[in-house]
C-alpha cells in the first residue's frame, strides 16, 4: 500500500532516519516499537505524507508520491499523533471536519459520527471544547476523528499513552471492530512492546532511526483451554508449556534471551524443549550477540546468545540445536 | 494654559456643531484608513501565513526584509513615492499625485510590513500540530490556512488593529503624496498640522479629538468581534 524506499531524513542536519525498506501493506496491522526518539513519529509522518523524506522515496502502491502529493491521495491516509490536538469547537465539529472536506452529506456524515460515537463511547463528550476534555478523552476523540474518515491506511502514535487500561482496551476493540467491518492498513507505533503484541501481525522495531535487523519475534496467536495454572498450546507442531489464567484467544511470546541454547538435551527444570535445526544467525548491531533462528517441528523460534557462546557451540546454519525455557518465561497477552 | 482651555471649548463646539469641514476630513480619514487597512491586510496575513509556513530558499532574507521595512520612516517611503507618480515618475501616468489613492498606496506600503511581519510571528505562535492535523483530516491548502487562521484569532486581530493604527495615524507620507489639499486631501494628521502651524489650536485639537475618537471606535469594534468569535 505505502512504502518507504531507501530513507534518509535529516532534521537540521541530524538523521532521524535511515534504512533501506518500510512496507505498510494493505489492510495489514503492523506495529513499530522503538524507545523515545527512536525516530517513530517521524516515520509516521513520512507515512502520512505529511513530510517528504530528505532522501529516498515514498511509494503508494507501487508509484513514486510526488514531491506535491494530489488531495485525493493525501486523503487516503491519516494520522493520530501522540499528543493530538482538537481544532476549535466541539467534539462534534471535530468529528465532522473531516468527512466535510471529503464532502460527505450530512445524513452520511450523522451516520458516520454515530458509529464512531458509539464504538469508542464519546456520546457525553460531543458538545464539549477541547479545554473540557482530559488528555485521554482528547486521544479518544481524535481516534475516533481519524476512524471516522475510514482511510485506507491509519497511522496511530502511541494511541493509548493517555488511556487508563480499561480506555486502552475500548481503543484497540474498537480498532479491532472497525477492521473487522472494513479491511484497511493500520501502523501504530508504540514503545510498549506488550501493545505490539497485543494485535499486530507485523512487528518491526526502530533503534536510532534504524530498523532493527532482528524483529521482535516468537509470537503467536493460540487459543488457550479454560483451567487454572499449567497449560499446553499447540503451535504448527509442536506443544508449549505454559503458565497463565488465562482462557481463550491470546498472543504468547517468547523473549529470546529467556531461551537456552545447547546441542543435546540436558536435564533441567525447563518445561519446554525442542530439538530442531539453525536457520540462520543474525549478528545484533553492536555486534555483541548473536539471534539464532532455528525450525522446531515447522516452527520458528529465534533464541539469543552471546557471540561467544554461539562459537563455543559452533552454530551454523543447518547444524542440529536444542531450545530450552520455562513454562514460566513463555508471556501471554 | 488658557489657550488650552479655550482649545478644548473650541473643539467641543465643532464636534457638537456638526462641523462640516471637521466631518468631511474625518470621513476622508476613515476612507483612506479603510482602504489601505483592507488592501495591506488582503495581501500582508497570506504573505504572513507563508512567511510562516513554507520552507524557501530565501525565506530568512525574506523575513529580515519584511521585518526591516517595519521601521522604515514614512516621510521616506512618501518620498519614494513622490517620485514614482510624480509626472516623470514611473507611475506618474497615473495622475494619482495629490490625490486620495496616492496616499492609499502610501498607507498600504507602511501597513503591508506590519500586516506579514506580525502575522507571520502570530502563526508562527499556533502549535505545529494544528497545521498538521488539518493537513492529515484531508484539508487542502486554503482550508488549512482558514484552520490555523481561526486557532490564531486573537494575534491576527491585533494585527488588523495594529496596521489601521498605523494607517489612521500617519502623517508624513500623506502629507507628502496627498498634498493636504483642502476638501480633497487633508486627512486628520495632515489637517492636525497645518492648523496646530497656523496657530487654530482648537480645529487642531477637535481633529485630534476626532483621531482618537475613530481610533477608539475601530478597537471596540474588533475587540466585540474577537468577543464573538471566542470558544
Amino acid at each position: 500500500m505505502v512504502e518507504l524506499r531507501a530513507v534518509r531524513h535529516r532534521y537540521a542536519g541530524r538523521v532521524v532516519l535511515d534504512f533501506d525498506q518500510f512496507a505498510l501493506p494493505q489492510a495489514a496491522a503492523v506495529a513499530v516499537v522503538g524507545h523515545n526518539g527512536s525516530g517513530k513519529s517521524t516515520l509516521l509522518r513520512l507515512l502520512a505524507l505529511l513530510e517528504r523524506p530528505t532522501e529516498g522515496s515514498v511509494l503508494w502502491n507501487g508509484t513514486v508520491v510526488p514531491r506535491r502529493p494530489a488531495a485525493s491521495l493525501r486523503r487516503r491516509v491519516t494520522l493520530v499523533e501522540q499528543r493530538p490536538v482538537l481544532l476549535r469547537g466541539t467534539v462534534r465539529d471535530n468529528l465532522v471536519y473531516g468527512l466535510e472536506i471529503r464532502g460527505f452529506g450530512r445524513s452520511a456524515v450523522n451516520g458516520i459520527i454515530g458509529d464512531v460515537v458509539d464504538r469508542l463511547g464519546l456520546g457525553p463528550l460531543l458538545g464539549r471544547r477541547r479545554h473540557e476534555l482530559s488528555e485521554g478523552e482528547i486521544q479518544r476523540v481524535a481516534v475516533a476523528r481519524a476512524l471516522a474518515l475510514r482511510t485506507d491506511v491509519l497511522l496511530l502514535d502511541e494511541p493509548a499513552s493517555s488511556a487508563d487500561t480499561a480506555a486502552a482496551g475500548a481503543l484497540y476493540r474498537a480498532l479491532a471492530a472497525e477492521r473487522a467491518a472494513r479491511p484497511f492498513a493500520v501502523c501504530i507505533v508504540s514503545h510498549q512492546l506488550e501493545d505490539a503484541y497485543r494485535w499486530a501481525d507485523d512487528i518491526r522495531a526502530l533503534a536510532d532511526g534504524r530498523l532493527s535487523p532482528v524483529t521482535p519475534e516468537n509470537l503467536f496467536r493460540v487459543e488457550l483451554p479454560a483451567g487454572d495454572g499449567v497449560k499446553t498450546v499447540r503451535i504448527g507442531s509442536i506443544e508449549i508449556v505454559v503458565m497463565t489464567e488465562r482462557t481463550g484467544p491470546a498472543v504468547v511470546a517468547i523473549p529470546p534471551t529467556d531461551i537456552f541454547v545447547s546441542r543435546e538435551r540436558l536435564a533441567s527444570s525447563a518445561r519446554n524443549v525442542f530439538k530442531g535445526r539453525v536457520v540462520g544467525l543474525a549478528i545484533e548491531r553492536h555486534g555483541a550477540g548473536v539471534h539464532v533462528r532455528a525450525e522446531m517441528g515447522g516452527v520458528e523460534l529465534v533464541a539469543a546468545v552471546t557471540a561467544e557462546a554461539a562459537r563455543d557451540l559452533a552454530l551454523a546454519p543447518g547444524g542440529s540445536v536444542v531450545f530450552s525455557f520455562k513454562a514460566t518465561a513463555v508471556r501471554v497477552f | 494654559m488658557d489657550f488650552l482651555a479655550e482649545g478644548v471649548r473650541r473643539a467641543w463646539g465643532l464636534l457638537i456643531a456638526g462641523d462640516s469641514e471637521v466631518f468631511g476630513i474625518a470621513l476622508l480619514t476613515l476612507k483612506v484608513a479603510v482602504v489601505a487597512t483592507v488592501i495591506a491586510c488582503t495581501v500582508g496575513l497570506p504573505l504572513g501565513y507563508f512567511l510562516a509556513t513554507r520552507r524557501f530558499w530565501g525565506r530568512r532574507a525574506a523575513l529580515t526584509v519584511v521585518n526591516t521595512a517595519l521601521a522604515f520612516p514614512t516621510v521616506v517611503v512618501g518620498l519614494l513615492l513622490y517620485g514614482m507618480l510624480s509626472r516623470r515618475g514611473p507611475l506618474g501616468g497615473l495622475g494619482w499625485l495629490y490625490t486620495w489613492q496616492a496616499i492609499v498606496v502610501g498607507d498600504v506600503l507602511l501597513a503591508l510590513p506590519i500586516a506579514a511581519a506580525l502575522s507571520a510571528a502570530a502563526v508562527q505562535g499556533v502549535d505545529p500540530r494544528v497545521r498538521r492535523t488539518a493537513e492529515t483530516l484531508g484539508a487542502g491548502p486554503w482550508r488549512t490556512a482558514w484552520t490555523v487562521a481561526r486557532e490564531a484569532r486573537f494575534a491576527l486581530a491585533a494585527v488588523i488593529t495594529a496596521a489601521f493604527g498605523q494607517v489612521v495615524a500617519e502623517v508624513g507620507a500623506a502629507m507628502i503624496v496627498g498634498g493636504n489639499i483642502r476638501g480633497s486631501t487633508r486627512t486628520l494628521t495632515t489637517a492636525v498640522a497645518l492648523y496646530t502651524s497656523q496657530g487654530d489650536f482648537g480645529t487642531a485639537l477637535a481633529l485630534g479629538l476626532v483621531l482618537v475618537i475613530l481610533a477608539l471606535v475601530i478597537n471596540i469594534a474588533l475587540q466585540v468581534l474577537q468577543g464573538r468569535g471566542n470558544g
